[in-house]
């Protein structure tokens, strides 16, 4: 049996597994929010630890990884508007991205300067270490408002703007892949500008979202439905890597336009949704196996840099919103530490980013969204309870019967993944 | 191959598929004309998506004339393949074969699972006539015209006596063989039902190991032909033995472990399971040189038939399926060699009609000496004729056991397969459609609502 074949296997007994975990039916509550354990599974296989899966073997499958990004991307454009049955009211939105942004532009500021300063990276390997470090990381997991409302009973209005915030926030880290896509130079469209080529790369995502609004419009039925929607999300991911083109982006905003032109939106997030953590799951795997350790001299200074000032960046999200939300004076500054949790989302889009743009840069700035990862692991959670408990939005006695607690839960208080996909319940 | 049963889709629906079907090959045409210098691994994933899209949709405006989807997943591949457009290179074609591989385990355990032992029984006597005479007809009648027109044939035209009766043999092999993946397909579009899918089904399936059989021996009677020294060895004999035996005892254990999945795990997780089995143990019976496609029909035949489990693993595999089998079919069409085609196809066409005729005689014969039901008679030959992947990979192995006449005797096989698999599922859903079959199944179709229960 082939190497390939066999790396191919371990990913779908991978996404197997995690298919039955995210089942709600076998082991209800297990896992993290984030997948780290999957992350540290494929360090532990990948070249720094048994050598299971070469960084060679990822490469040969690299066009699998970045559809299935892709296709995360495309699932998460399609809830983009929605939580629950509930619509993303516009001006928490419209404050989710600005501050998930301000976070993003901290730490790319800082490790911009950084860059320059220690002469670690020029031109576009430092636009790749800031614009990526500090935007593809800067998003809050969806997960995590949803694990305290269900943990910890939070219902509120302070839970359903965290709630709104953390979605929309998810639309900075695309936006950055695509605008490093578009500037990247080589890039096999040598008569578009960047502008031209970053319009061309969410354009598709908007035609084909509109294709295939229109063929689903009329006829709605699985079987057909499934054909049209792999069609056209393959097609559209297929053209946008062919064109050098973020394929991320372009599926999210093929997401996105379905969300908001499909009159069958709730039926297809429906249809879709189960698919998240399957094809998630392997990704998060695959990354972990990818993660570079040594990839230039002072990596781990600039590591600890981007943590640090995420924080600090988290503290002044939380200090915005204690100023300007009446609902969040009471949890006060240290709420903007419980938006601290980074998804498998942000490291998804790192690994592409790293796999699409070989070099030290990328490798650097998925090392940073795995430490990220794993450190909003441990602090994201229990600040959010902690400030929702101060904003007095937690019922303790209604979290006793939300769901069952893990060992790990018990023992070291990390969180537990949600029992199923995020929008099978609302958040209020 | 989803099963879309048709339906009655107005105009504005049909407007609607084809400016989405223009949009596809716009937009695909585009990127291939802006990035001329990029082919191979970064089109695959476009071609995938292209290949499923457009089969899709052309499968549906193709539906209004009547002609069976597969025919649209045909030609959508044809038109954006190699040959044509260009829009899907070789290197997607080639590089789609893992995908194959796993349509072929589907479609073999979705045909285990279609034949129930008391529907074999019901047709067993015409299915024993039927591959009787059918076999020994098209066999012998397929390898006596080969070598009538052999010197027509610009690789045998040179050919000896003896050598010629082992080409002409062997050609007689690949008649015989039939297109399970047509089969299935064009059931599976139409969820069609009565005598002449029945019979279609169990002759199908049930051919498959008579193929077998007959290739092992047909190999083993023309080698000393061909070659022009040495006797019979029995060694192939030997070969076959335990291609059968182990393919079945394979097929057998297999079965039984999708039951015990399914009944203590339930569908939950099955889709991973089908795309594990069909792409880790193809490539592992393949190593090991037994019959994929026997062990994956014997194993849906055991879910079937020895245990409560089969409608859970139909509805999956039909799940599953359902886009597979696009993207295989339209990545057929894109593997036809069309420059080939027009430099054989007289004699392919010549070769295909007289396979054509042969099949009809038999079948007409057969079915009077079973004394089917008038539905049969008049059209059970109609699914025989299809050929596709079993064929050209029975004429892949003789062509590459016998280098002398291989790639002569491959590229007739290619361009013979061709011209059957364009006709061959139009004649079936025609006499589906002729014998009523299908228009019972269109009432049948339920439509499925997206939303979970509690939520509908």
């Amino acid at each position: 049996m082939s190497g390939g074949i066999a790396v191919l296997l371990g990913l779908l007994v991978v996404a197997f597994v995690s298919s039955m975990l995210v089942g709600g039916r076998t082991i209800r509550g297990f896992g993290l929010p984030s997948g780290a354990e999957y992350l540290v599974l494929g360090v532990a296989v990948g070249p720094h630890g048994l050598g299971l899966m070469p960084r060679s073997m990822v490469q040969i499958f690299q066009p699998i990884f970045v559809c299935a990004a892709s296709w995360l991307a495309f699932v998460v454009g399609l809830g983009y508007l929605i939580v629950g049955r509930r619509r993303v009211h516009p001006g928490r939105a419209l404050a989710g991205i600005a501050l998930a942004a301000l976070v993003g532009a901290a730490v790319a500021g800082a490790l911009w300067a950084v860059a320059g300063l220690l002469d670690i990276a020029q031109g576009f390997e430092r636009l790749v270490l800031a614009v990526g470090a500090g935007f593809i990381g800067c998003e809050t997991t969806r997960h995590t408002v949803r694990w305290v409302a269900e943990r910890h009973g939070a219902r509120g209005v302070l839970s359903d703007w965290l709630a709104d915030m953390a979605r929309a926030s998810a639309l900075v880290p695309v936006l950055a892949l695509a605008v490093l896509a578009a500037v990247a130079p080589h890039a096999p469209l040598t008569t578009f500008t960047p502008l031209l080529r970053l319009a061309a790369g969410l354009g598709i995502g908007v035609v084909m979202g509109i294709v295939a609004t229109v063929l689903l419009a009329r006829e709605f039925r699985r079987d057909e439905s499934w054909g049209i929607l792999l069609g056209t999300t393959l097609l559209a991911a297929g053209v946008a890597m062919r064109l050098g083109l973020a394929a991320v982006a372009t599926l999210f905003m093929m997401g996105l336009t379905l969300a908001v032109a499909s009159r069958h939106r709730l039926e297809l997030k429906f249809m879709i949704q189960p698919t998240e953590k399957p094809v998630l799951l392997p990704v998060v795997l695959a990354a972990g196996a990818c993660v570079e350790f040594d990839a230039f001299p002072k990596l781990w200074l600039v590591v600890g840099l981007a943590l640090v000032v995420r924080l600090a960046a988290e503290l002044v999200r939380g200090t915005l919103l204690s100023a300007f939300l009446a609902p969040a004076r009471a949890a006060g500054p240290r709420i903007g530490l419980g938006m601290a949790s980074t998804g498998s989302m942000s490291l998804a889009l790192a690994f592409v980013l790293s796999v699409r743009v070989a070099g030290p840069a990328a490798s650097a700035v998925l090392l940073i969204a795995a430490a990220g990862v794993l450190l909003g692991e441990f602090i994201g959670p229990a600040e959010l309870r902690r400030a929702l408990e101060r904003a007095k939005e937690t019922r303790a006695d209604e979290a006793a019967d939300a769901a069952p607690h893990s060992l790990r839960q018990s023992v070291f208080g990390i969180s537990d993944f949600p029992a199923s996909d995020d929008e099978s319940t609302e958040v209020r | 191959m989803s099963g879309h049963g048709g339906g009655n889709k107005g105009f504005g629906t049909r407007a609607v598929q084809a400016g989405a079907l223009a949009v596809t090959f716009g937009l695909l045409y585009s990127a291939t004309q802006l990035t001329p210098q990029l082919e191979g691994e970064l089109g695959t994933v476009a071609g995938v998506g292209f290949l499923l899209l457009a089969g899709t949709l052309l499968s549906e405006l193709l539906e209004t004339i009547g002609l069976p989807h597969l025919s649209g997943y045909l030609l959508a591949g044809i038109i954006g393949g190699p040959e044509v457009l260009h829009l899907v290179d070789h290197h997607t074609v080639d590089s789609l074969t893992p995908v194959n591989t796993l349509a072929i385990a589907l479609i073999a355990l979705a045909g285990g699972a279609e034949l129930r032992m008391a529907t074999i029984r019901s047709v067993a006597k015409s299915l024993s006539y039927a591959m009787a005479i059918q076999t020994v007809v098209v066999l012998f009648g397929m390898a006596a015209t080969l070598f009538v027109v052999a010197r027509f044939v610009p690789f045998l035209a040179e050919l000896g006596t003896l050598p010629l009766v082992g080409v002409a043999l062997l050609w007689g092999v690949v008649a015989v063989t039939r297109s399970p993946s047509a089969c299935m397909g064009i059931l599976a579009q139409t969820r069609a039902k009565g005598p002449i899918a029945t019979f279609a089904l169990a002759f199908i399936m049930s051919s498959d190991v008579v193929v077998v059989v007959l290739t092992a021996i047909g190999m083993m009677v023309a080698r000393p032909l061909i070659a022009g020294s040495g006797g019979f060895s029995l060694a192939d004999l030997e070969k076959l033995g335990h291609e059968l035996l182990g393919s079945v005892s394979f097929g057998t254990t297999l079965g039984l472990a999708l039951a015990a999945y399914l009944r203590l795990i339930g569908q939950r997780g099955l889709l991973l399971v089908l795309l594990a089995v069909g792409f880790g143990l193809s490539d592992f019976l393949r190593y090991v040189t037994l019959d994929a496609t026997l062990a994956f029909m014997v194993a849906g035949f055991v879910v079937q038939n020895l245990t409560a489990q089969g409608p859970k693993l139909l509805h999956s595999i039909e799940l599953t399926g359902g886009v597979v089998f696009v993207v295989f079919f339209a990545n057929a069409g894109a593997h036809l060699n069309i420059p080939l085609l027009r430099k054989l196809w007289p004699v392919a066409l010549t070769l295909c009609v007289m396979r054509g005729l042969l099949t009809y005689a038999a079948a007409r014969l057969s079915s009077r000496l079973a004394d089917d039901e008038p539905i049969v008679r008049k059209w059970g030959w109609s699914s025989l004729v299809s050929q596709a992947g079993l064929a050209l990979g029975i004429g892949l192995q003789i062509a590459k056991s016998f280098p002398a006449i291989g790639e002569g005797f491959s590229s007739l096989v290619i361009a013979a397969v061709a011209i059957n698999e364009m006709i061959g599922p139009v004649l079936f859903k025609l006499a589906l459609d002729r014998g009523g079959e299908t228009r019972t199944a269109e009432a049948e179709v339920s439509r499925t609502s997206l939303l979970p229960p509690e939520a509908a």
